[in-house]
């Protein structure tokens, strides 16, 4: 019985993450089966668990970055607005994902890259290679936290 | 200020195609004014071409300014705001009157050799190069031109004008940059003076981009440097012909005055591409297979790098349903098994951990040991009485409870394996976070603690624990 020191650096932002994330994965509960078949229900977990990823990551980045900031933002307000679609039969939820094509059909670069990192549509390109610097470092922590839980447990 | 009229509209005129013949020209003042017009019309045109063009009408405007018309200044004033470094440059220089050793004797310019030193000029031109790029014929052709001119002057002129003349760029030429042009600035327009700048500068500016082995690459430099130095103080974007005479000569001082004394908007861009390269680079070193040649296909490589990033994490998410079902399970069915294997995961979804975390933040490691091994032993006591307790207790602390494997796999990521490396499994470890939302200070302190076995005391194999951890 000779203590053994696993030593996580707490302020790592990996650690941080993995925390939360854990924590996050864990409050999922499922009741029914995991081997649930049904594609519906197997896309929505995983969506959910995409979801609570970003959440947990933008979280232990905090309010710092504009792209946390971005997502967090983006994923409160999706989430007050199905709440609220909940009750009512959610109409407006489709209508709201009309993505609003390029008139020239093909984006330029800057234009993808602003797509893909949250926020990135008001920044100036300096600050957005600033923010895809730091959100590229973040997901990369991402990635590797989630193989490590997934490898853990598929084992 | 007649002479900078004068000079002013010489300068116009200098940006007209050799259209107007220089005799029409300077013969009759009144169509000096249409070529203005023209000058206005085609100026745009001739801005790459200002050298060669140049030197038939600078030279016939030289001559022309020396009976003094009377033009107003409104008529030299560019309907056109754009006004071009050459077009300006040369007032600078009818400005600035050199302050050597220049005679009256200068100004006796024969007018009858100006047809001669015109069709030279032209021939010149003609033989000569229209841009920059050529420099070597506009060499030849400016020294041509000089040596025709000082011949000219040699034979209609006097000596003392001779000597002046050629005193001059000998003077011009041993001329410090930076001294020159404050000379051209300080000094007084003059008649004679304004016209031997005009002259210097001309054949500055026929030189301007190229270089002569003897002496007149000594005058023309100074000249063409000279000529640049007050185009860039009058805050004209540098346009091309200014930017085509700049790289080709070594003419670092000038080219650092002109960044600095060009308007803050080219200095402002420089600045924004400067950080742009930077954090370039910097993404370069984060994406793998930083092709370092172009910007472009860099950006795509970040641009594929994200996405890849981002379907990594939705495929991951689609394998962890297992993991989350088993994450739960675990933290559900803690009871009857070796809990020992596992660290409590902890810490809410954040919301909850705001204002503790602010509490807790002050002192990291001193505190959280004490209360760490507090709430271990809290911890222990309510795992032997309910899973369920416990976890909630430990939620409220907002601790976490994960296997040590894990942990230990966590905090080696970049090797992790799919076997963990599993250590001594016999001890809780209890994971104790507090809260991480304080922007200012990230600090969170996680430490690990052995704690003595519940439950069954006894060793548990590193199987049991795969096992057990791995159950779904």
């Amino acid at each position: 019985m000779t203590p053994k020191g696993v030593s996580l650096n707490p302020n790592s932002r990996k650690t941080k993450f993995a925390r939360r994330f854990l924590c996050a994965l864990s409050q999922m509960r499922n009741p029914r089966p995991v081997s649930s078949s049904n594609d519906e229900e197997v896309r929505k977990r995983s969506h959910k668990i995409k979801i609570a990823a970003y959440l947990s990551m933008a979280r232990t980045v905090g309010s710092r970055r504009a792209w946390s900031r971005a997502l967090l933002f983006k994923l409160r307000t999706r989430a007050r607005r199905h709440n609220m679609m909940i009750g009512r039969r959610s109409l407006c939820l489709k209508k709201k994902r009309v993505i609003k094509n390029d008139p020239q059909g093909e984006l330029s670069q800057t234009n993808k890259l602003r797509h893909l990192v949250p926020g990135g549509k008001t920044m100036d390109m300096c600050s957005l290679l600033e923010e895809t610097a730091h959100f590229v470092t973040c997901l990369a922590t991402q990635v590797k936290v989630m193989q490590t839980i997934a490898d853990h447990f598929d084992k | 200020m007649q002479p900078c009229s004068r000079e002013m509209q010489g300068m116009n005129s200098l940006l007209n195609p050799p259209q107007i013949s220089l005799q029409d020209l300077h013969n009759q003042q009144p169509q000096i004014q249409n070529s203005q017009i023209h000058h206005h019309q085609h100026h745009q045109v001739q801005n790459s071409h200002f050298d060669p063009t140049s030197q038939e009408d600078f030279l016939e405007q030289m001559f022309s300014t020396i009976p003094p018309p009377s033009y107003s200044w409104s008529d030299l004033n560019p309907t056109n705001l754009t006004k071009t470094a050459w077009e300006l440059k040369p007032r600078d220089l009818s400005d600035e009157s050199v302050p050597s050793n220049h005679d009256n004797n200068n100004v006796a310019f024969q007018f009858d050799d100006d047809s001669t030193l015109v069709s030279k000029l032209q021939n010149h031109q003609i033989s000569g190069s229209a841009k920059s790029a050529s420099a070597a014929a506009a060499a030849a052709a400016a020294l041509m031109l000089q040596q025709h001119l000082l011949m000219s002057r040699g034979v209609s002129g006097t000596g003392a004008g001779e000597s002046g003349l050629i005193q001059m760029p000998l003077s011009l030429g041993s001329d410090d940059v930076v001294d020159g042009s404050s000379s051209f600035k300080s000094a007084n327009p003059g008649g004679e003076g304004s016209v031997q700048a005009l002259y210097n500068g001309f054949a500055g500016s026929i030189h301007a981009p190229g270089q002569t082995p003897n002496q007149a690459q000594h005058f023309h430099h100074p000249q063409g440097q000279n000529y640049g130095a007050p185009g860039a103080v009058m805050n004209q974007a540098p346009a091309s012909g200014s930017a085509g005479s700049a790289p080709a000569q070594p003419r670092q001082r000038v080219r650092a005055r002109r960044g600095q004394a060009t308007d803050p908007h080219s200095i402002a861009e420089r600045l924004r591409r400067e950080r742009i390269a930077e954090r370039m680079k910097a993404l370069q070193e984060l994406v793998p297979n930083a092709n370092k040649t172009d910007k472009a296909s860099m950006l795509d490589e970040i641009i594929d790098y994200v996405k890849f990033l981002q379907l990594q994490v939705k495929v991951l998410s689609m394998s962890r349903l297992g993991g989350a079902a088993a994450v739960a399970p675990l933290v559900a069915d803690m009871s009857p098994e070796g809990g020992g294997d596992c660290i409590q995961a902890g810490g809410g979804n954040g919301g909850s951990l705001g204002g503790r975390s602010s509490s807790s933040n002050g002192h990291q490691t001193a505190s959280s040991n004490d209360s760490l091994t507090v709430t271990e032993h809290q911890v222990a006591k309510l795992m032997e009485e309910d899973m369920g307790s416990a976890m909630q207790y430990l939620q409220g602390k907002g601790l976490c409870l994960m296997p040590i494997s894990l942990a230990t796999a966590i905090s080696t990521v970049t090797c992790h394996s799919r076997n963990p490396m599993i250590g001594n499994i016999n001890h809780h470890s209890v994971l104790q976070s507090n809260g991480g939302e304080g922007p200012s200070s990230p600090s969170m302190s996680v430490l690990t603690v052995q704690s003595v076995t519940v439950g069954n005391g006894s060793g548990e194999a590193p199987v049991k624990d795969a096992t057990s951890v791995s159950k779904p």
